[in-house]
């Protein structure tokens, strides 16, 4: 049953498991769909973040570009008084790290630098020739605006510490007549900016890039690092192996997914992307940059799950109840299978052994009719022995005793005599009639009986020899034996030549003095029963006269023919003594047929 | 007056002898004719019709007799009676007390009586004062 379970199960479950599957597929691609669009308005808004923030950083360097410049000019020394109010500007403006004026070789010549909250004119003033903000600075045209990379700032050569991430903004000076004479370098502070920008609503990894994939912040790091160039502690170089920097380099907007987080990659394009909320607009200027900035999404591993979880567990769940639900469904409908069949089983024996106890019965009913029909006969002989006796032999004992008493009263010799004489008669009687019923008796006792199977022929053989009439060839007898279908039958070969020899003897006693004589023995099955037909050609009986009477003890039908009519009365005894049965036809001047059905 | 005509039949040849006995104890006046079977007995009567001699008053009648017994008699007997000018008192006289053959006396209306042997003389006084009313 087991086995059946099993396969039925997973015959229905193989195309749940499938249409579930499918279901979870579009279900979960449903779900990352809806998260990516969602990552998706994350990183434009990101990115307006940015291009706000830039747009100030934007503003101000250019505010300083367009300054009306005197000629030769000389902050430090000359023009240290104009440049009073605007010292007052740089103190105020708290993201301001360094604030230069560059001459056309690349040398400062005016440095303003932030310590902690004091604003200081440092004399150290730098070469910085050969730095590549610088150099691009120095090519910068009127309305350019030079952003350089994010970096961490170095004095001298050497990263300051603490970390320090800034950006530098260089945009060209020009005097009255309008000669470039230098350049003009705000360095940024950018913990601020970066930190505002880490700061988000969703949990989204949140990743700005430069285009050589190098982290310069990210909400996984608490601290803001740009330039992974750099060897730095404490960063977790896994985390920075498992960005996909090969889809970085592409340089359309994007959404894909990477070692199963989810990403979303923007790219910033100060030139195009104006700021919507900034009140400073740099729509004319021309932003130069040496690199390009992305703007990275990332749903982590961990967060993807959480998202899906409900999908995972809504597949989860729906397998596990449809698991249960049809291996119980399918268990118990092959239960029920299997015990209907068994009670198909059961019936079937049951109504097996109904039809052997039906048939049984009828084989018994057979036996018991047939019982029934052999004590009716019997019933039938003992009924019709008490006739015998009490009719047959009350007649002569009456008369016995009635002679007797005339026997007493006469008292003359002659009537006397006569009346002995009749007694004498009456007793002669009672003697035959006494050996008669002996004779019938031991009929009735059908015990001692031996029944065996006799051949009819020989019998018939036999008895032909016992008569004159049937020995001699010139009698006008014939007798004709036709026992083409059955020849041998089970019953008393006594009784079967008594029977045979009684009928033999009235044919030949009956028949008609003015024809050829026969009795024709003939054998025939009927309903499966032996039956024997012995016909002949004599003088015939009225039946409608005698027929109840013709089996019967001392009955005599023909005059002038000897007999005590005692002959049929033995055959239909002989033959119901064991279970036989006679029956007749006959009709005048035509012929008697006896049939015997054994 | 003629003398009364009386049938014996029964097969019983001594019942037969002694019932003449019986009768000629009882009286003088009566003619006893008996026959052993059923058969001489109606061609007695048919005889006794065609030559338009006298009938019996009474006929005994046994039911058990060779050639044609007390019943196979009455239905011979019924086919005679449209012939017969007077009425014959038939008594059968058996020594069957079987409730079959009593009913099957009953059935046939050509009888007067069914007794059982032997008949008592008081019984066969009753037959004839039956038979011959006053004038018994």
């Amino acid at each position: 049953m087991w086995k059946r379970v099993f396969k039925f199960f997973i015959f229905l479950y193989a195309p749940i498991l499938v249409l579930s599957l499918l279901f979870f597929y579009l279900q979960k691609n449903n779900q990352i769909e809806q998260l990516t669009q969602i990552q998706e308005r994350a990183a434009i808004q990101k990115k307006n973040l940015v291009v706000d923030l830039f747009s100030g950083i934007i503003h101000d360097i250019n505010y300083w570009s367009n300054l009306n410049y005197p000629k030769n000019f000389d902050p430090n020394e000359t023009h240290s008084r104009m440049m009073g109010p605007y010292m007052d500007l740089i103190e105020g403006t708290r993201d301001y790290d360094q604030f230069r004026y560059l001459d056309m070789e690349g040398k400062e010549f005016f440095r303003v630098e932030q310590l902690g909250r004091e604003t200081i004119i440092s004399d150290t003033l730098q070469d910085k020739s050969q730095r590549e903000y610088v150099k691009a600075g120095l090519n910068l045209r009127p309305g350019d605006v030079y952003l350089s990379q994010i970096d961490l700032n170095k004095e001298f050569g050497v990263i300051e510490k603490p970390y320090k991430p800034v950006i530098r903004a260089v945009a060209p000076i020009f005097d009255i007549d309008g000669k470039k004479f230098g350049v003009v370098v705000i360095n940024f502070k950018m913990n601020r900016i970066l930190d505002q920008l880490k700061s988000s609503l969703i949990n989204d990894n949140f990743y700005l890039l430069d285009s050589d994939s190098n982290i310069i912040a990210t909400n996984t790091l608490e601290e803001n690092l740009p330039s992974a160039r750099i060897v730095l502690e404490g960063l977790d170089s896994l985390s920075i192996a498992k960005l996909p920097r090969k889809q970085f380099k592409i340089a359309q907007d994007t959404s894909f997914l990477h070692n199963k987080s989810l990403w979303t990659i923007s790219h910033l394009d100060l030139n195009r992307q104006h700021s919507m909320v900034s009140p400073y607009s740099y729509d004319l200027l021309n932003i130069k940059t040496p690199t390009q900035w992305i703007i990275a999404m990332q749903i982590p591993e961990k967060d993807m799950f959480e998202n899906l979880f409900p999908i995972y567990t809504g597949l989860l769940v729906f397998n596990f109840f449809a698991i249960i639900n049809l291996f119980v469904i399918i268990y118990l409908v092959q239960r029920r299978r299997l015990q209907r069949a068994e009670f198909y089983k059961e019936l079937e024996t049951k109504n097996k052994r109904l039809a052997f106890k039906r048939n049984k019965l009828q084989e018994q009913n057979i036996l018991i009719s047939d019982i029934n029909r052999r004590l009716e006969v019997r019933n039938n002989q003992l009924s019709e022995f008490n006739y015998v006796v009490s009719h047959n032999l009350k007649a002569p004992v009456t008369s016995m005793s009635v002679i007797v008493n005339m026997l007493k009263n006469e008292k003359e010799p002659g009537e006397r005599t006569n009346l002995l004489l009749k007694l004498e008669k009456v007793s002669k009687s009672i003697l035959d009639l006494t050996d008669d019923i002996s004779e019938y008796i031991s009929i009735l006792d059908n015990k001692k009986i031996a029944v065996k199977n006799v051949d009819v022929n020989l019998v018939i053989e036999k008895v032909k020899h016992e008569f004159t009439e049937t020995l001699l060839d010139n009698s006008n007898f014939n007798v004709i034996v036709k026992t083409d279908d059955w020849n041998q039958v089970s019953f008393s070969k006594f009784y079967l030549q008594s029977i045979i020899q009684n009928l033999m003897s009235n044919a030949i006693k009956y028949k008609r003095k003015d024809t050829n004589s026969f009795i024709h023995f003939e054998t025939a099955y009927e309903d499966n029963k032996k039956v024997m037909y012995i016909r002949d050609n004599g003088l015939g009986i009225d039946l409608e006269k005698h027929g109840e009477n013709l089996f019967g003890l001392y009955k005599r039908f023909h005059r002038n023919v000897s007999g005590k009519g005692m002959g049929l009365f033995l055959v239909k005894s002989q033959l119901e003594a064991l279970d036989a049965l006679i029956s007749v036809k006959s009709e005048e001047n035509i012929g008697t047929t006896f049939k015997i059905t054994f | 007056m003629e003398k009364s005509n009386i049938l014996l039949v029964d097969d019983d040849e001594i019942y037969l002898y002694l019932m003449e006995k019986s009768i000629q104890k009882l009286t003088d006046d009566l003619v006893v004719n008996s026959f052993t079977d059923g058969a001489q007995a109606i061609d007695f009567i048919s005889d006794q019709v065609q030559k338009g001699r006298e009938l019996p008053e009474i006929i005994l009648l046994d039911i058990n007799m060779p050639f044609l017994d007390g019943w196979g008699f009455l239905a011979e007997f019924k086919k005679l009676k449209p012939k017969l000018e007077q009425h014959i008192n038939i008594y059968m006289i058996s020594s069957s007390s079987r409730e079959e053959d009593i009913k099957r006396a009953k059935s046939f209306e050509e009888l007067t009586g069914y007794m059982i042997k032997p008949l008592k003389e008081d019984e066969l006084t009753e037959i004839f004062k039956k038979a011959y009313n006053d004038s018994w």
